[in-house]
């Protein structure tokens, strides 16, 4: 018998049963991908998208300042090579990962390509789609910027830095979005971006925002003072109790009675306050988690030390138990990013689900039942980047927890 | 602890400290309810708008799809269906994602090549991807795209009626709440013919068989109920453009109930396949010593064992499943979220309309997060 | 157990919460958080926040107080006596931003779509246009909104917008219960309903036991329930959110019929895949559907000004004073286009212009045909390609409902 035919009885035709299994797994999985296919090369019409590429992805944000948005991509990918190579270079020091790894080959390419391969062809579909060469040259510097931060980066995690010295690090490289952020919005505010940029905006500051109340709330739920307990125990109940979709309509339709006049907010406001308390409440849940997992050796260890209460929480437990539970926390920010899409839905939100909607009323589009493969284009986006965000979880879950044991 | 140097100062008290502390906690809870509180009745009053809960005697002026409440039913009752039919299709869900998701979950751990790569794709391709685009993409694909115009509908064995326009199947014919008290009392009838049964083994010995006896008596009542009440069949069948007979299931809620089905059933199967892995392998060895067949060892000895550890996280699932079914808003199943939509957008006040929504919706989900936490307990003190 | 008791009583106290306070606080806690910190006095959080708000110049009063006052010192000398309004107008506000926030659509061919560009195209999104044109002599100063059909009227009353024009029908309800006040409107349509060429429906009569689509939220949905009651048919109604769900159903046979206004329908038979010879619209309209712009309840001077930027079109057609033409009309006579264009009438004590007192720029009827077109030019390029005919939308003096009062 030949290689084939013993991995094939072992795999595919162990028992008559199996066999059976296998025969109908088969038919079911060559008649999807047929049906995939097919939609995909034959029936389905890209011409909707090749032209409203623009409008997917950064909405009608104005072709005055699209500059400041090149801009920004590729700053964030300099400030993210920088704070990978930091990263790496620390828990280099630190022995955590073994030099040898990090070594640049062909190794490690092969690594990083099985890692965001992804991502990758999508970038590279887009820019195909696009036809125009200012994607392009965007793509390409940030590339370069990308890897000449990884190259600096380590240079500044060995850095033997003064403790003021960290302190202005870690400053600058925390301000570095925040002055990106400014850099765009103060060219076109946030309520005019759209398209998947809209999505991505949503779901990170929220996630941003949702921290300090989400740790607060969390903090306030294990306190021993009772009515502190009550009112955090009530709002997360009500709000995880609740679905988004409806907290989204009635934020749409309702908040602005609940602020004065003059403070009304607009569209993507009301999408973040909401994004932010939904996941404060379900955020402040997994850090309670968190807690309980911090051993109460740590909380009498710290009380020994003579730290005061405040302290205690914040320097000794709160670290532990955020870093115990950061799997769950990034599945908590992919089903956020996921959810950005229920503002279009809800709010009239232009992002991108929302764009795919209309564009096919568009003139030269409507009524040719166009929607399938708007729909499928979104899809594709979001899961793409939620299923590279969790595969990393992944990876990153096996590490901590090879480093923990 | 009497002399007055001893005693702590007030603003190092623990004690008043910590009361203080609460005070301003839910000082400013209250503080901000009110202030929301006010900025709302003065808008309100500002926009005319009336903030009682009055509109819920009004008309409805709109017609639920497959219900025969009228246009000048109060809103009340709609809100009433609207609930009735978030429960329906919550209940169905939850049945269905639970089957299909331990159904994936165990093929992601089979032994066979295909099976376990088709179940990590899934699980891989629908986890990841917005719901509200499985609903509009189910609804398109699978209503319009399989099922068949009226004309050439499906009618398996002349019992039911399948096409885009809603599946039609078999029903009683007859008063539904005769039905229930019927059930109700096999149901009674059912438990005390089990006790005696168990009675009668503990003093006897002789076999109880009580789910034998207990599903007889159950069955029986049950028959002579429905003869003696006259309750009959009916069948669908086609009426022109429309069916009669039967109950019909709309597509709407076809397309809702199959993308939640979709959607948490490939979050089921990650739990299920994670709280089989955490059965301790010992166990699936053990049944196969005892040459248990592969079903057996699954049925009888692993998946009980799983199930115990996957309670908690499935009812998140089903908490979610829940909330989720709101979105069947998008394609016009009238769940309570699309009746207070409605209703809102026909000129009912907001706040209140959506208030009742809200309150309903954490309603649900805390009861049921109570049976959740009630059945963990049952089982756990089973496992100790 | 305890945790039992609580999840027990949260319910309870959420009853309390919002039978009582008939609110429900779960909205915005982040502020507790704020709160929590900073003060215990929430009387000073909406005083400092609107400091540093933009719109500083028109909100020099803050809402709570300027509400009971109806007139305060800053209208007082320019506006007419007659305006009885509370607070400012919005048109002040308006014309301090240098921009018109115009609630609209974003899907809706003939009346607003989007282009490639993210530009709105369309009858509704040009008479946006016209508005600014009209208050603020730039066409192109419209900041567009798009919004669902549900939320369309809280926008307005919560002032995310400043006009609403997004094919909204006016009824008495809406313009009594949901706080707005319609304008003219700028299109007279009905309720019809498109059937399939081959489905031998001729007539309303005839479709009996059927299902009949329609988009939900909208008057459409009650309307259609409405007639069947009324012909003592059965028709079965689904609603849909998206107009391309209710194309797709339709298409694939689950509705035999698909109300919605006329013009709609008209639009989505020109384009559709199967050439429109497969649809037919039955000759039955049965409601009236009067489109029209809406504002905020409580503010005449701005009603007013945006009445009379749509009257302008209306009033442009009847003197036939085009885009194209209307340089020609700087020199002419006649006094009553000399007053719409706001150009120098020649009387004893010098040349003087109309100024109605409006509020509007004096060659607001200038500004508006010159830069967006006058009412025929504006259904000409939109509504005409979609296969619309003028009928009811014809001026008066063909037979129409379009008439605008005098503007002297």
């Amino acid at each position: 018998m030949s290689a084939v035919t013993v991995w094939l009885r072992r795999n595919l035709f162990r028992s008559p049963v199996d066999a059976v299994v296998t025969v109908i797994a088969a038919v079911v999985a060559g008649w999807v991908l047929w049906r995939t296919l097919n939609f995909v090369f034959v029936t389905g019409r890209w011409e909707i998208i090749r032209v409203n590429l623009r409008l997917m992805l950064i909405g009608r944000f104005p072709e005055a300042h699209e500059l400041r948005i090149a801009v920004t991509v590729v700053s964030l990918s300099a400030w993210g090579g920088v704070l990978a190579g930091i990263v790496r270079a620390r828990q280099v020091k630190a022995g955590r990962v073994d030099a040898a790894d990090t070594k640049f080959g062909v190794r490690r390419v092969a690594d990083l390509a099985e890692r965001f391969w992804i991502p990758l062809l999508l970038v590279v579909l887009l820019l195909a789609l696009a036809g125009t060469v200012g994607p392009v040259i965007v793509a390409v510097l940030s590339v370069v910027a990308a890897v000449i931060g990884r190259l600096i980066g380590p240079v500044i995690g060995r850095l033997e830095l003064p403790a003021i010295g960290r302190t202005v690090l870690v400053t600058v490289l925390l301000a570095i979005p925040v002055i990106l952020y400014f850099y765009v919005v103060t060219a076109v505010g946030f309520d005019d971006w759209g398209g998947f940029m809209l999505n991505l905006f949503l779901a990170a500051c929220s996630i941003i925002l949702c921290y300090p109340i989400g740790v607060l709330l969390a903090l306030g739920r294990r306190s021993t003072l009772p009515l502190v307990r009550v009112v955090c125990t009530v709002f997360i109940e009500i709000i995880r109790g609740a679905p988004l979709f409806v907290l989204l309509l009635f934020a749409n339709v309702a908040l602005g009675f609940f602020v004065p006049e003059s403070l009304v907010p607009a569209t993507s406001t009301r999408a973040i306050v909401v994004f932010t308390l939904f996941t404060a409440a379900y955020m402040a849940e997994i850090i309670r988690g968190g807690l309980q997992s911090v051993p109460s050796g740590q909380f009498e260890a710290a009380k020994a030390l003579g730290l005061s209460p405040v302290r205690q929480t914040f320097l000794i437990v709160l670290p532990q138990a955020i870093r115990n539970v950061i799997p769950a926390q990034i599945g908590q920010l992919i089903s956020l990013f996921k959810d950005t899409a229920l503002a279009g839905v809800a709010m009239g939100s232009f992002e991108l689900l929302r764009v795919s909607q209309a564009i096919t009323q568009q003139d030269d589009f409507a009524g040719q039942g166009l929607i399938g493969e708007t729909l499928a284009f979104g899809a594709v986006m979001f899961w793409a980047i939620s299923y590279t965000m969790s595969r990393e979880s992944q990876r990153f879950e096996t590490r901590l927890g090879v480093g923990v044991r | 602890m009497t002399t007055a140097g001893a005693r702590v100062p007030l603003w190092r008290d623990v004690r008043v400290l910590q009361w203080i502390i609460q005070l301003v906690v839910v000082a400013a809870a209250v503080l901000l309810v009110f202030w929301l509180y006010g900025n709302y009745t003065e808008n309100s009053e500002r926009l005319n708008i009336p903030t009682s809960f009055d509109f819920l005697d009004n008309p409805t002026s709109f017609e639920i799809t497959g219900n025969d409440l009228s246009q000048n039913a109060p809103v009340r009752d709609a809100y009433y269906e609207g609930l009735l039919n978030t429960l329906r299709v919550s209940v169905a869900g939850i049945v269905a994602a639970t089957v299909l998701g331990t159904i994936i979950g165990i093929g992601r751990l089979s032994q066979n090549w295909l099976v376990r790569k088709m179940a990590t794709v899934y699980v891989e391709a629908v986890r990841n991807v917005p719901l509200v685009l499985f609903l509009i993409a189910g609804f398109l694909a699978i209503v319009l795209g399989v099922f068949p115009q009226i004309a050439d509908a499906w009618e398996p064995l002349g019992l039911a009626v399948i096409s885009n326009r809603g599946i039609a199947i078999p029903w009683y014919d007859g008063a539904g709440y005769g039905l229930l008290v019927i059930g109700l009392i096999a149901a009674v009838v059912a438990w005390a013919v089990s006790r005696w049964r168990q009675v009668l083994f503990a003093r006897t010995g002789a076999t109880p068989r009580t789910g034998l006896w207990a599903g007889g008596a159950f069955l029986a009542v049950v028959l002579i109920g429905w003869f003696g009440l006259g309750y009959a069949w009916s069948i669908p069948e086609i009426d022109g453009r429309l069916t009669t007979g039967g109950i019909r299931i709309d597509p709407s809620f076809f397309a809702l109930f199959f993308a939640l089905v979709i959607y948490t059933a490939s979050h089921i199967a990650e739990i299920v396949r994670g709280s089989i892995q955490a059965v301790p392998k010992g166990q699936g060895e053990a049944a196969s010593a005892l040459a248990l067949s592969g079903f057996q060892r699954m049925w009888y000895v692993v998946l009980p064992q799983a199930f115990r550890i996957a309670i908690p996280p499935i009812g998140n699932q089903y908490l979610n499943l829940i909330k989720n079914s709101s979105l069947g808003a998008g394609i016009g199943y009238y769940d309570l979220t699309l009746v207070t939509q409605t209703t809102v957008g026909n000129g009912s006040p907001a706040v209140p309309a959506f208030g009742i929504t809200l309150a309903v919706y954490v309603t649900i989900s805390l009861v049921t997060s109570l049976f959740v936490n009630i059945a963990n307990r049952r089982f756990k003190l089973v496992e100790r | 157990m305890r945790k039992t008791l609580i999840r027990l009583a949260a319910p309870v106290v959420l009853a309390g919460l919002i039978g009582a306070a008939c609110t429900t606080a779960d909205d915005e806690p982040d502020a507790t958080d704020a709160v929590e910190e900073s003060t215990d006095e929430p009387a000073d959080e909406p005083a400092d926040e609107p400091a540093d708000e933009p719109a500083d110049e028109p909100a020099e009063e803050p809402a709570d107080e300027s509400a009971d006052e109806p007139a305060d010192e800053e209208p007082a000398d320019e506006e007419p006596v007659e305006e009885v309004q509370s607070g400012e107008s919005l048109l002040d506000t308006v014309i301090a931003n240098d921009s018109v926030r115009c609630g609209t659509r974003d899907a809706l061919p003939g009346f607003a779509v989007l282009t490639e560009d993210g530009d709105h195209v369309g009858f509704d999104a040009d008479f946006c246009r016209v508005i600014a044109a009209a208050v603020l002599g730039d066409a192109t100063k419209v900041d567009f909104i798009d919004l669902e059909t549900p939320d369309r009227f809280t926008a307005l009353q919560s002032g995310e917008v400043d006009v609403l024009v997004r094919n909204t029908t006016w009824t008495a309800s809406r313009d009594g219960g949901e706080g707005a006040t319609f304008l003219q409107p700028n299109f007279y349509d009905g309720q019809g309903m498109m059937v399939s060429a081959d489905s031998g429906f001729a007539a309303l009569t005839d479709m009996d036991g059927v299902i009949v689509c329609v988009a939900q939220g909208t008057t459409t949905e009650g309307n259609a329930a409405a007639e069947a009651n009324r012909l003592g048919l059965n028709w079965e109604i689904r609603a849909f959110e998206d107009v391309e769900l209710i194309q797709q159903a339709f298409e694939a046979g689950q509705c035999d019929g698909w109300s919605s206004d006329r013009s709609q329908l008209t639009g989505l038979r020109s384009e559709f895949p199967a050439g429109p010879d497969a649809l037919t619209i039955l000759p039955e309209t049965f409601s009236k559907e009067p489109l029209a712009p809406a504002v905020s309840d409580g503010d005449t001077q701005w009603a007013q000004a945006v009445n009379w930027a749509v009257l302008a079109t209306i009033q442009a057609e009847e003197f036939g004073i085009t885009s194209e033409n209307v340089g020609d009309f700087a020199d002419t006579t006649d006094i009553t286009i000399q007053r719409f264009l706001g150009l120098e009438i020649a009387g004893d004590d010098g040349a003087a212009v109309l100024d109605p007192g409006l509020g509007l720029p004096t060659d607001f009827g200038f500004q508006v045909v010159s830069q967006v077109g006058n009412y025929g030019e504006i259904f000409d390029a939109h509504l005409a390609p979609l296969g619309l005919e003028r009928g009811v939308n014809s001026l008066w003096t063909d037979g129409g409902l379009l008439y605008a009062p005098p503007y002297r």
